[in-house]
């Protein structure tokens, strides 16, 4: 117990190198736990999204279906399968879905894109896509609008349906918002006109304003202007049973926006019962069934469940289908590693070279604990824990600081508004909301216990190599 | 009783051209409870022998027995444990450690013997006590004088109840009265405890006091003069 009270006191003799160094690691381990907590924010947010958007936690498919994509190549032994997937007692809820691959046109442009021919009530019960409208972006397909379609915000802006109005009730708005008057005053004289495309109203926006105005108000202005054509029609057109090219005719209800561009650009969703009087046969056609689970980690072993009765279908896991939020999933504990890897890395240097420091100014010290019979197993224990307490005091600091800063971030998310596009090109949300696990601060101690155990082995082995006769002879 | 025996003891140093022959040849046996003070002019081999007997140096020839144990005959590590159960040390800048207190500076070597709590902090007591320091227990060594630092190494020295103690100049950085008050205490606890104190010094003070004066010259012993 003395060692350790002498290795606490020791930590403190030279307070103001020792808080330098506990500074250190305190902003390390704050920055490491935020990188982490953004990181690992953002994988929870992927991985959500990916499953409650878009591939729920297993699908099933012709096989045949997934090398082809033919509007004939429909699940095999549909009710059969069915009724086995009914009587897993994990399962949460299923929908079968039609997916027909079309061309959408509006009569300023056309776009490729997936039909997902859907029950809509069905569907809220496994996906979140009905929650992801965005304001002013209509409402979610329903029954007694049958021909309703919802398309994406990305697909709106493909197919020229996303227009921008300065109205009074923009104008209003923005003053709620406090923008200021001579502002206000320079987008009056754009009242009521209507630009047809984000490009149209970018260039005007820069034209009448600098850039410290646009970076104030800029995307306040273009928020409130956008204007949705909700209830303009769409043309689909794709290939029936027989291979006839056949057209149908969908008003727009509403404006979904997921964080997946890549998967907003293609889907959209149409009531199955409708999509299927296009195709003919008078029947639903099943090219899908997405199962949602109680628990992700079930996953696996529904699919081997449903695979002995599959019977020509392939059945995938949520891994399979979202081959990148999974590989972020697996990967998350070596992305551990490489940040804390490098900032322990960097604080052992920090560490070693503050103890070496200290070891040659007590010198003399530690000379006279040997003649007088401090062995050297305790002589180690001493500069080890010193080099632990040192290290200890700035990760505690440095955990608690990050954990509140990552809970109050973990609230009020990290806008990164400049490079939005380009995260939500890749599946991530433009905002994220930090959120870091227990087991992280478990990893963190532990690494940084280990990292100080290493740093104290070279000044405790110079420590050791002292003669205790030459020791007592320095100044 | 014979505790400590030194039998034809050489230290030979072949660090520069010339051979240095530190200690030649020294036989000498101590008793238990001597008040012993080796002296001699600079450079004469006190320092030497000293290290020697405290086994921080080893003899180029002859045996040191302590107490019946031959200190060629330990390994390093069996050394260190030899030196805290059986030698106290008293150093002439004090050399005490700068962030514990009187009291845990004087427990410590206890503290390395897993002395029981409370017998610990009687003898911590009575030998501040003895040396006069009662009432600055809790003080840190920079809030003592020179004297009151020396007296709580003395006190640290004698805590386990060693064999004997080892001082090298004790009194030399202190003035006239801390040394006087000094020399007064470790005489008072060399009769109490019945431990040997070995001198290496210049200070007439300590000659004064020692009940056995060894003479070295060249690092040979010139003269062992018992005064008792």
């Amino acid at each position: 117990m003395m060692i350790w009270s002498i290795a606490w006191k020791n930590l403190w003799r030279n307070r103001k190198r020792s808080l330098v160094v506990i500074v250190a690691v305190t902003i390390g381990i704050i920055s490491g736990v935020l990188l982490v907590g953004i990181m690992e924010g953002w994988i929870n947010q992927r991985l959500h999204d990916a499953i409650y958007n878009e591939v729920s936690h297993v699908q099933i498919h012709n096989k045949e279906y997934l090398k082809n994509e033919e509007i004939d190549l429909t699940i095999k032994n549909y009710d059969q399968l069915t009724n086995g997937i009914d009587s897993l007692k994990e399962l949460a809820g299923r929908v079968n879905r039609t997916r027909i691959f079309a061309m959408a046109n509006t009569p300023w442009a056309n776009t490729g894109v997936i039909i997902y021919g859907v029950d809509p009530e069905k569907e809220r019960q496994v996906t979140e896509i009905y929650k992801k409208i965005v304001p002013g972006g209509g409402r979610y397909p329903d029954k007694q609008s049958p021909a309703d379609i919802l398309i994406s915000d990305k697909t709106a802006g493909l197919l020229k349906l996303k227009q921008y109005i300065i109205t009074d009730g923009v104008i209003a708005k923005l003053k709620e918002e406090r923008i200021r008057a001579d502002i206000l005053a320079k987008l009056e004289k754009h009242k009521d006109k209507r630009f047809r495309s984000p490009g149209d109203f970018r260039e005007m926006l820069k034209q009448e304003f600098n850039k410290r105005e646009l970076d104030k108000a800029g995307r306040l202005i273009t928020e409130y202007a956008l204007d949705y054509r909700l209830r303009n029609k769409i043309q689909v057109t794709f290939s029936d049973l027989r291979g006839t090219p056949v057209q149908g005719i969908f008003r727009v209800c509403g404006i979904y926006k997921t964080t997946n561009t890549g998967f907003d650009q293609t889907a959209v969703f149409v009531n199955a019962g409708e999509l299927a009087k296009l195709y003919g046969g008078g029947e639903i056609l099943n090219h899908e069934i997405s199962i949602l689970l109680k628990n992700i980690d079930d996953a696996g072993v529904v699919r081997d469940k449903l695979s002995r009765i599959a019977d020509g279908n392939a059945v995938m896991t949520w891994k399979e289908l979202a081959p990148d939020a999974a590989l972020m999933h697996d990967f998350m504990i070596i992305y551990y590693f490489i940040f804390i890897g490098i900032i322990m890395l960097a604080l052992a240097f920090g560490i070693i070279n503050t103890m070496l420091m200290s070891i040659l100014e007590r010198t003399k010290e530690l000379g006279m604990l040997m003649a007088i019979g401090m062995n050297r197993r305790r002589i180690f224990q001493m500069i080890m824990l010193e080099t632990v307490f040192l290290t200890l005091v700035g990760a505690v600091a440095g955990m608690f600081s990050g954990w509140i800063i990552t809970e109050i971030l973990g609230k009020t998310g990290i806008h990164f508004s400049g490079w939005g596009e380009g995260f939500e090109a890749m599946g991530f949300a433009a905002k994220v909301y930090p959120v870091v696990s227990f087991g992280f601060f478990v990893f963190v101690t532990a690494m940084v216990v280990a990292t100080a155990i290493i740093s104290s082995l070279w000044p405790a082995r110079k420590a050791l190599r002292l003669n205790p006769l030459e020791a007592l002879r320095t100044d | 009783m014979k505790i400590l025996e030194l039998k034809n003891v050489n230290k030979i140093y072949n660090s520069t051209e010339v051979k240095v022959h530190a200690v030649n040849n020294v036989s000498l046996d101590f008793e238990e409870a001597e008040f012993a003070a080796i002296v001699g002019p600079s450079g004469s081999g006190k320092t030497t022998l000293l290290n020697l007997i405290g086994g921080l140096d080893m003899p180029t020839s002859g045996e040191i027995i302590i107490d019946g144990t031959n200190l060629a005959e330990l390994k390093p590590s069996q050394l260190i444990d030899f030196r805290l159960n059986n030698i106290g040390f008293v150093f002439q800048s004090y050399n005490l450690v700068p962030v514990l207190t009187a009291r845990e500076n004087v427990e410590f070597i206890m503290t390395l013997q897993k002395w029981p709590k409370q017998k610990k902090d009687e003898r911590t007591l009575e030998l501040l006590t003895a040396v006069g320091l009662g009432d600055r227990i809790n003080s840190r060594p920079a809030k003592l004088s020179g004297g009151q630092q020396q007296r709580v190494a003395v006190a640290r020295a004698l805590a386990s109840r060693p064999k004997f103690v080892l001082a090298d100049e004790p009194t030399a950085n202190l003035d006239s009265r801390a040394a006087t008050n000094l020399l007064e205490i470790m005489k008072k606890l060399n009769q109490e405890e019945r431990i040997t104190f070995i001198f290496s010094t210049h200070d007439p003070r300590v000659v004064k006091m020692a009940h056995r004066i060894i003479t070295l010259e060249d690092g040979k012993v010139v003269s062992d003069d018992n005064r008792e």
